[in-house]
């Protein structure tokens, strides 16, 4: 293999198995998105 | 010469999905930036479309691509289109007519003002905007084409790569975009206040027009319909998507959390790291390249966080860095079996090419940041390169244009 394979290969390597060690889900709290749902309050 | 219709449906093809790729990156950016400035954002890229396609054909064109004057710059014989007809022009393009090859450079000369508006976003006044852009396509766009795509320029002479503008569109809207920047000065609340994109399904729909056009872009580039434009498409999505991956990858390990938006980003860094190289390299070198878009431009964001400039949507870390990266990966993987016109690289045996390359690099990083921050300096002795702090808090939607985005 010539020097620009053996790179491409490694750089690969490195990103696939990566992720193997990558957290399984998000680590911050999902934000309030957006308040337009809440009851509108009618008072009498 | 015989004009080659395949050659010519391909460019004329080319030139339209190079425009798509203008407007393309208004949305990328607008999603970026605040609700109440998106217009203003988009605007800027809508506006250059029209701004540069009539400097071009004025005097654009003949500046970059005339007659050479010193290996500097191109004489003005060809202003208003004169002598650019549809006869073949072997200098350039051989198998196509000559307008064909003028309206598709036409497009990447369009393109480069705008990626500079990135930095500049939410706070540069329209009118100092007009005018900056226009001078620059004058006097920083129009001399670096010329010094490496036009005949008789001095890099070109010197021989260095550059297949589809890595130095001429990349690096030098990028570090412009950085001298940009520190010239005008934070934005309101830059640190303090969050300033989150306000859509971010526009950025990634603006992110994937941006590939599609990028095909014309880089195998465009090639100027024939045949293996080369073959081998640089297969090359550009490939980087493209290595890159992608690696930015993604990275940033989940440092961030934790796989970004949708840094995905995004990471396919325009490989997408402009590979615009060098598209035509002189192979697949294999394509995604070393990809792989190093993807961390070099990720490491450059962190260090723009870090010393604090408002480079608003890091059009340095993407472009300026993206376009560095791939200037110089060209002088390291280029090989003549991908492109027999063209050098070997120091992979291929030659060491030479990489101090060839380097010299590209340092002539585009030098007269951009020259040319910018002169360019800056001038406009704000005629119009403030800010608006008023009320008009910033406001949004530029309002004060500047008058019109808000949604109506909702």
């Amino acid at each position: 293999m010539d020097p620009t394979t053996v790179m491409a290969v490694i750089c690969s390597v490195i990103v696939f198995a990566g992720w193997l060690v990558l957290p399984h889900s998000a680590a911050a709290k999902p934000r309030v998105v957006s308040e337009e749902r809440k009851p509108v309050r009618v008072s009498a | 010469m015989k004009i080659d219709s395949g050659d010519t449906a391909w460019v004329l093809a080319s030139a339209a999905l190079v425009m798509l790729m203008t407007p393309a990156l208004g949305f990328f950016y607008g999603g970026l930036v605040r609700k109440k400035n998106v217009l203003s954002t988009i605007m800027h890229s809508f506006f250059i479309l029209c701004l540069i396609s009539v400097q071009w054909v004025l005097w654009g064109y003949s500046l970059a691509f005339g007659p050479d004057k010193f290996h500097l710059i191109g004489g003005l014989e060809w202003v208003g289109l004169n002598h650019v007809g549809f006869a073949p022009n072997p200098d350039y393009a051989p198998t196509i007519p000559h307008q064909a090859f003028m309206v598709f450079q036409m497009m990447f000369a369009v393109i480069t003002p705008a990626l500079i508006s990135g930095a500049f976003a939410e706070r540069q006044r329209f009118k100092a905007f007009v005018l900056f852009s226009l001078l620059w396509a004058t006097f920083v766009y129009d001399p670096i084409a010329h010094w490496v795509w036009g005949a008789g320029g001095w890099l070109h002479n010197l021989g260095a790569l550059d297949f589809a503008g890595g130095t001429v569109v990349h690096i030098s809207s990028g570090v412009s975009a950085l001298v940009a920047a520190l010239v005008l000065g934070r934005r309101l609340g830059f640190g303090k206040e969050k300033s989150e994109p306000h859509d971010a399904t526009m950025t990634v729909l603006g992110a994937c027009l941006l590939w599609f056009g990028w095909f014309g872009f880089n195998a465009g580039s090639a100027l024939t319909a045949g293996t080369l434009a073959t081998s640089a498409f297969v090359v550009t999505n490939t980087a493209t998507a290595m890159a992608a991956l690696t930015w993604m990858t990275v940033s989940w390990y440092h961030k934790r959390q796989p970004s949708v938006l840094g995905a995004a980003a990471g396919a325009v860094a490989g997408l402009v790291a590979i615009t060098p190289a598209a035509g002189f390299v192979n697949v294999m070198g394509a995604i070393v390249i990809g792989f190093g878009a993807g961390v070099v431009c990720y490491l450059a964001i962190q260090l723009r966080e870090r010393i604090h400039v408002d480079d608003a949507l890091d059009v340095w870390a993407v472009h300026g860095i993206g376009g560095t990266w791939g200037a110089l990966a060209t002088g390291l993987f280029a090989t003549i079996a991908i492109n027999s016109t063209a050098a070997n690289g120091l992979f291929y045996g030659n060491p030479k090419q990489v101090l060839i390359q380097l010299v590209a690099i340092g002539a585009s990083w030098g007269w951009s940041i020259i040319g910018t921050f002169a360019i800056l300096k001038l406009v704000n002795l005629f119009v403030p390169l800010r608006v008023q702090e009320d008009e910033e808090v406001l949004g530029l939607d309002i004060s500047q244009h008058g019109e808000p985005a949604y109506a909702l």
